[in-house]
């Protein structure tokens, strides 16, 4: 096999796809060639991941190939009999895909999972494939591979679950892998070890890779060439650098300008007026869990102290499992810390009963992470923005309709809103009714978890705006719980990573993101994946594209 | 800590069959005290019921003396207890033989007919499911549609009297419908209490055929009732998990058609596990209208005679063989449950 052999190993040709009336794809070309990354980027409902099970030819039921064609090698993907489908996925084209947890049998051991393909493709004992799926574990960066093997899904953390769904498209020696979402969900960190992994095992076996993505940042660091989609259709496809630098579409360049936003941060500079008074200090919080049937103790939050002063926003950063929504709930009190206080006001609210608390709760709300599943779905939203209004006593009907329809103005959304159901909104739409909700009761102070995550890259910078603008019209004081560091370069004034439950680094955001003290703050901004293309990686796309110039 | 990681170092089918077994002492001990309880509280005294119109002051004290009723409850508790341990249930006031000698003989007739039943509906049930899920809209999926439809609506009895109609009326293919064995065969001695199985050791193949043809229609009967439940809910569960990420990247891995049916269908094992431990525990009484209908002589017609002719230690028997039947059913199922799903903590 010659890596440099100039025929296109995958070419897609003018595929349509639709379902029902409704198409999907429309009109897609592009080829992947040997040892080259293809990055294909769009927003949700692009089509993007429809593509990739076109291109196994395992469409979700209703879909269907219309016009247009895949091959592989220079064979139709669609003309194979079942047969020889079966052995094209996963043998010739592996698919990667989201949420690698939920992609693994929860009954069976990964090892085994892992060894099923290769037998299912080449054959083999159990034994020798059993070897074959350790072996590849540890190449895929899977610590203790003999051990690991032997787990079942649900005792893997999702990177290395991620590792083991890698492990399961490499086992049979596939000519192209398709990435869908791959690292979606997972902490920055160990995206960029999933995604560095993926990428290095593709270059040294020579492999053609399309990471399908919404994220700017992967495709720049780590694609050769990329790909827009929009509204089922390729808009725009270049050679990376060249992507970067001049995009043509106007779309292209709308996207760049959302995952690029570094609106100018809030230094605290406006505020050193006064030093603002204290609202919200946490001292010493702890709160440990004990692992259902064992004596083990997990110590989610282990002696956390910070304070936040009125209008002023803190960042509380760190990975999953650092236990920083554990925090967050500590502090509306839908967990009651194990110990230390939170005062409120100059309140102990860590101590308070239920009863006396809650007046204070209409002074003190929270945005949940997963709206749709914070959202009653058997709500219109007007009741769902309505509820928390019940904590104001004496509300009448009237103004109660008022101050709703005031809450969607505020958050950006038409009045028209008010009689949908949560399924019937977008995930943005269904953050800002969240954020509504949270601020119907005019609180003090909000804590929002992870608001900005999982959303598209204009989504997101439109609810970065929103929140900007609510802590300025509204001089709201808040604690923002995230991972996603350019969020918070936009929104906090203070940051304070959060490791092992307990706070390694706490200070002035502009200072923290300049000159972080703590190896580990260090290493979560290493992760960061700016879609400014890294140099090493433009130097050798450029390399690849003079010695084949004819290709481009 | 070195007895802990010796804990972990076990095997883990071991290590839930351990951690299950005992609790059955502690539940047991509650079933007899419940039954002995049932007994105490009937309105009545039992002494009167036994002597009848012949009842003399005299006699009712020399047998409440001999039964032990003048005794405080513990004590006689306890004696129960004792008797119990060594097998003594007392003896039933209709059939005047040991209650242990009634239910010896016949609880391993219905245990025979609903194990078997049992088996058949799990094999009809789960295939009908997963052939109706992987073939949407084929002949088998359309035909399991009407079945379930059916199966919750058709009554046992009714199933069994159109069996033997249409089966040994009509068409003659299939043994009278009286009794467990023929009467011109001897039944095989008695080791596992199943005609099958003692047969086949005795090596007595005219017992073997004769009591397995007597099995064909009872067998069928309660499977074709009970199948319709077991299959709707397998069908339900598979369909999901048909459909899930898992399995979809299965498919997208290239594995055969066959290795994901089995992977889904392991899957979908804890509720089937469930509903078959329940269908098990349930149909050992519930039998009795097709233990009625073929003159089968199993355990629930034992109930049910006890109950009419208030033959009380008939009747706590009765409940205790059950009571301990159903106790080892659930342990098994507890057992099979943590075994198909390792999530489930040990």
């Amino acid at each position: 096999m010659n890596p440099r052999d100039p025929k296109a190993l995958l070419k897609v040709d003018k595929l349509t796809v639709s379902f029902g009336d409704n198409t999907v794809l429309d009109d897609v070309s592009f080829t992947l060639r040997r040892d080259e990354v293809l990055g294909i980027v769009g927003e949700t409902g692009a089509g993007k991941s429809v593509l990739a099970r076109a291109l196994i030819d395992l469409l979700p039921e209703g879909g269907k190939i219309v016009s247009g064609d895949v091959a592989l090698d220079g064979t139709s993907i669609l003309s194979m009999n079942p047969k020889q489908k079966r052995e094209l996925r996963g043998g010739q084209i592996a698919l990667i895909g989201t949420n690698a947890k939920a992609l693994l049998d929860p009954v069976e051991k990964v090892g085994t999972q892992v060894a099923r393909v290769l037998r299912a493709h080449q054959g083999g004992s159990r034994g020798a494939t059993w070897k074959a799926a350790v072996d590849l574990f540890a190449k895929v960066g899977i610590v203790d591979p003999e051990r690991r093997a032997h787990a079942y899904p649900h005792e893997l953390s999702g990177g290395m679950a991620q590792r083991v769904v890698i492990a399961m498209a490499l086992i049979a020696h596939p000519q192209v892998v398709l990435a869908d979402d791959a690292t979606l969900g997972l902490d920055a960190t160990i995206q960029v070890q999933v995604l560095d992994l993926l990428v290095r095992r593709c270059r040294e076996l020579g492999l053609g890779a399309v990471i399908i993505t919404h994220d700017l940042g992967v495709v720049a660091n780590y694609c050769d060439r990329i790909a827009i989609m929009r509204e089922g259709r390729i808009v725009e496809l270049k050679p990376a650098g060249l992507f970067l630098k001049q995009p043509e579409e106007p779309y292209s360049g709308v996207l760049l300008d959302a995952a690029r936003a570094r609106p100018t941060p809030r230094g605290a500079a406006d505020a050193s007026a006064a030093k603002p008074k204290t609202l919200l200090q946490v001292d010493k919080l702890e709160k440990f869990f004990t692992v259902g049937g064992s004596n083990k103790v997990v110590r989610a939050v282990d002696g956390v102290s910070f304070s936040v002063g009125s209008g002023e926003t803190l960042a509380l950063v760190g990975e999953s499992g650092s236990g920083k929504t554990t925090v967050g709930q500590c502090l509306v009190r839908l967990l009651d810390p194990g110990g230390g206080r939170v005062l409120f006001d100059g309140n102990d609210i860590t101590t308070l009963p239920e009863r006396e608390f809650r007046p204070i709760r209409r002074r003190i709300q929270m945005v949940f992470q997963e709206p749709y599943v914070a959202l009653n779905p058997r709500w219109p939203v007007e009741s769902l923005i309505g509820e928390p209004l019940a904590l104001i006593p004496k509300t009448s009907g009237a103004a109660r309709a008022k101050r709703v329809r005031e809450l969607l103005d505020m958050v950006r959304l038409p009045a028209r809103i008010a009689d949908y159901y949560p399924h019937q909104l977008t995930a943005g739409e269904q953050k800002r009714v969240g954020i509504a909700r949270a601020l119907a009761t005019s609180p003090d102070f909000v804590v929002f978890d992870e608001p900005t995550t999982a959303l598209d890259i204009r989504v997101r910078a439109q609810i970065i705006d929103l929140v900007r603008d609510l802590q300025r019209d509204m001089g709201l004081s808040a604690l923002f719980i995230t991972h996603d560091l350019n969020s918070v370069r936009s929104l906090a004034h203070y940051v304070a990573v959060m490791r092992h439950g307990k706070i390694v680094e706490h200070g002035e955001t502009e200072t923290i993101f300049a000159r972080p003290a703590e190896d580990y703050t260090k290493a979560l901004l290493a992760a960061e994946l700016p879609i400014e293309q890294s140099e090493a990686q433009r130097t050798r796309a450029l390399d690849r594209h003079s010695v084949e110039p004819s290709l481009t | 800590m070195t007895l802990q990681s010796f804990w972990r170092g076990l095997p883990r089918p071991l290590r839930i069959v351990i951690t299950r077994l005992p609790l059955i002492v502690p539940q047991m001990f509650g079933v007899m005290l419940v039954t002995f309880l049932l007994v105490r509280l009937l309105p009545g005294d039992p002494t009167l019921l036994m002597l009848g119109n012949t009842a003399t002051p005299e006699s009712i004290a020399a047998l409440r003396e001999k039964l032990g009723l003048d005794r405080t409850v513990w004590e006689q508790f306890v004696a129960y207890v004792g008797n119990v341990l060594q097998g003594d249930l007392g003896v039933s006031l209709f059939t005047s033989n040991p209650v242990t000698v009634d239910l010896m003989e016949r609880a391993p007739a219905t245990l025979e007919l609903i194990t078997y039943a049992m088996i058949l509906t799990v094999i009809v049930g789960v295939t009908l499911a997963v052939v109706s899920v992987v073939r949407k809209g084929g002949i088998v999926d359309n035909f399991s549609r009407i079945y379930g439809l059916a199966a919750g609506a058709i009554p046992d009895f009714w199933v069994g009297l159109l069996l033997i109609f249409f089966l040994f009326y009509i068409a003659g293919i299939v043994p009278a419908p009286f009794g467990r064995i023929d009467a011109f065969v001897t039944a095989p001695p008695a080791v596992t209490g199943f005609y099958t199985i003692d047969s086949l050791i005795a090596g007595d193949w005219a017992a073997f055929q004769s009591s397995a043809g007597r099995l064909l229609l009872p067998v069928l009967t309660l499977a074709i009732v009970n199948a319709g439940a077991l299959m709707k809910m397998t069908k339900t569960t598979f369909e999901d998990i048909y459909r899930s990420d898992f399995i979809r990247h299965q498919r997208a891995s290239g594995l055969p058609g066959r290795a994901i049916i089995r992977s889904a269908l392991r899957n979908s094992l804890p509720p089937i596990i469930t509903l078959v431990g329940f269908l098990f525990g349930f149909l050992l009484g519930a039998a009795v209208l097709v233990e009625t209908i073929f003159a089968w002589g199993g355990l629930g017609q034992y109930a049910v005679q006890a109950v009419i002719n208030s033959d009380y230690p008939a009747l706590q028997g009765f409940v205790l063989v059950a009571a301990g039947f159903i106790l080892i059913v659930y342990l098994i199922v507890d057992i099979l449950y943590e075994l198909a799903d390792p999530r489930i903590k040990v």
